[in-house]
């Protein structure tokens, strides 16, 4: 290759396009270097600084994308930027900022060390900002295995623990066999794709476009066949779809509860914009595709609700019920193969799933005591007396989360189940109905302990209560607009709606 | 001297990610889980050369370089893992590693 046709390469590397990736990941290392330079008295700023930065991207963020942006490739096609990818990436700034804040309550509490916790948080975080915008299988590999690695790091962060380190050692088998079927699955269309020997095979058989062409030319192919359900799995394991659900709940026990709150919300919401990535690279298969996703969303929908019945320990609830929120999401996968007004609806279902999500998180953040993986519902009795407005925001949360009708994840569902109901899916729409009703009765069983229950020590004995710390003024600030937000959301959805609406 | 066409490696390689699969499936121990796993990631590895070699393009070799770099991440973050682990609880067996139950 000679030097001009390189140039020719280097012009399509835009790096302002990644600028707030860019940023992002500068601030996690000036972070490492604050920790070096400045004396130790001043460290616990540190975490200011980190939520400050976070702050000042999301801003920048929301202001530039009044002014629209270039859509098309950079990188020799290796990103694709669109619309999409901008709402995603204030979607995961605004996930980072909320952890963050959750991080500063539940860090206090534990002898570890607090600056690493923000770095790989931001790390995970811009890597996931990319991810969304991979246009090419390479950076969708390293950018999926940058927020995994950073995931293992995380979740056995409380290193004091033996629950967070099981926790991470399960993430970690669980994390790596799925990455390993992902990748398998690659290699298989990257071959295929490359064939000679078959009809519109190309060099560059990874990029999404050109994979496209290849596979709209070869509608039968099993080597491709099998390489496109090795791909599914490897995502289904990422958005926790059954059956690939296993590691769920005792990863989110142990977790350390700001991070099982990211997993919930910022990895699951990642592994769904893949899944949407993938699908719309593979739908020349759509007689393959399509089945496999109705009867994984049928089963995540009913295995999440009814596992969600029995749990007492709320991480284990939250997680379990996470699952049936794939299995919403996923209906809606389904439903945007031949609906593109089912994508607004993920979207939108995404937002209402992070605000509702983060006001349930930020409540157990405040309510656990210092053993991080044992959060009973019993816990929670007689909270609204003691703490109304942790109640309050709880219940605002819950309610959300059930899909209760002022709130924003009522709206999230209907736009879901309309999307749905236009694509023709009426049977798993029918399964659908049934998880939300069992997701109420499950919900409001945490709910009944906040309010209508009383406070009773293990022994039946009379004991005191544990005291329960006072609420910051950070994380009552951040509780009260996520409740805000979420019944704000729910009465008007604004231009957020009317523009998804309209893609 | 033995031809070796794609065939043989593909071949070659499904059967090491098979044998990889069900190693992390079946095997108590979690460092043998941990061999197994880099072992799926290897069989990949060997199928992407081999392809890169037959189809005569060179993203294949480039993406090798991609993958050894993160199975060395995940190996470094994950042997962290399990001595921490051993430290205190003294096992590496899987099933004895079940304190997260209700």
């Amino acid at each position: 290759m000679d030097i001009p046709s390189l140039q020719a390469l280097a012009a399509s590397n835009t790096w302002t396009s990644i600028l707030p990736e860019l940023m992002l990941g500068c601030l996690a290392l000036l972070l490492l270097v604050l920790e070096i330079v400045l004396p130790k008295r001043l460290h616990s700023a540190l975490p200011g600084v980190a939520l400050l930065g976070v702050l000042a991207l999301l801003a920048g963020q929301l202001l530039t994308a009044c002014c629209g942006i270039t859509e098309g490739e950079s990188f020799n096609g290796l990103l694709y930027h669109s619309q999409e990818g901008q709402l995603m990436r204030v979607f995961f700034l605004l996930a980072a900022l909320l952890t963050g804040v959750l991080g500063t309550v539940c860090l206090a509490r534990q002898r570890v060390a607090h600056t690493e916790f923000y770095h790989i948080l931001l790390v995970v975080t811009a890597a996931m900002m990319l991810l969304v915008q991979s246009n090419h299988f390479v950076m969708l590999f390293v950018t999926l295995e940058t927020v995994t690695i950073g995931l293992y790091i995380l979740v056995s962060y409380f290193r004091n623990s033996p629950f967070s380190l099981e926790a991470g050692l399960k993430y970690l088998i669980m994390g790596a066999l799925s990455s390993a079927i992902l990748l398998f699955g690659i290699v298989l269309l990257y071959g295929v794709g490359g064939n000679p020997s078959l009809p519109a095979h190309t060099a560059s058989a990874m990029n999404f476009d050109e994979l496209r062409a290849f596979l709209a030319a070869n509608p039968h192919n099993f080597l491709a066949s099998v390489g496109i359900v090795l791909v599914l799995s490897g995502v289904a394991f990422k958005i926790a779809a059954f059956p690939f659900q296993i590691w769920v709940p005792d990863v989110y026990q142990g977790a350390p509860t700001p991070v099982t709150a990211f997993l919930a919300v910022a990895s699951k919401a990642a592994g769904f914009l893949v899944l949407l990535i993938v699908a719309r690279t593979f739908s020349p298969y759509a007689w393959l595709l399509a089945p496999v996703l109705t009867v994984m969303a049928a089963a995540t929908l009913l295995f999440g609700s009814l596992a969600a019945l029995t749990q007492h320990n709320v991480k284990r609830l939250m997680g379990l019920s996470g699952v049936s929120h794939a299995g919403f999401l996923l209906l809606g996968v389904v439903a945007a193969g031949t609906q593109s007004m089912a994508v607004g609806a993920i979207y939108f279902y995404l937002f209402a799933y992070l605000l509702a999500s983060f006001a349930v998180f930020g409540v157990m953040a405040q309510v656990a005591g210092p053993e991080d993986a044992d959060q009973e519902i019993s816990h929670y009795a007689g909270l609204a007396k003691d703490r109304p407005f942790l109640a309050l925001v709880l219940a605002i949360g819950l309610g959300s989360l059930a899909g209760i009708p002022p709130l924003a994840g009522f709206m999230g569902k209907l736009f879901i189940f309309i999307a749905a109901f236009q694509a023709g899916l009426y049977g798993l729409l029918a399964v659908a109905v049934v998880a939300v009703v069992i997701s109420i009765y499950y919900y409001f069983g945490w709910i009944r302990a906040v309010f209508f229950s009383n406070w009773v020590s293990p022994d039946g004995e009379a004991a005191p209560q544990p005291a329960r710390a006072p609420v910051g003024l950070m994380a009552g600030l951040m509780l009260g607009v996520l409740a805000l937000a979420t019944i704000f959301l729910g009465f008007y959805q604004g231009p957020l709606g009317q523009w998804l609406n309209n893609r | 001297m033995i031809h070796a066409g794609l065939n043989t490696y593909v071949t070659l390689s499904a059967l090491l990610f098979v044998i990889g699969f069900f190693g992390v499936l079946l095997r108590k121990n979690t460092l043998v889980i941990f061999m197994s796993l880099e072992l799926m990631l290897v069989a990949s590895t060997l199928a992407l050369v081999a392809f890169s070699r037959f189809n005569g393009t060179l993203d294949g070799n480039v993406f090798v370089f991609f993958i050894l770099t993160i199975a060395a991440a995940e190996v470094a973050v994950g042997l962290a893992i399990i001595v921490a682990l051993f430290r205190m609880r003294r096992t590496v067996q899987v099933d004895e590693l079940n304190a997260l139950k209700h």
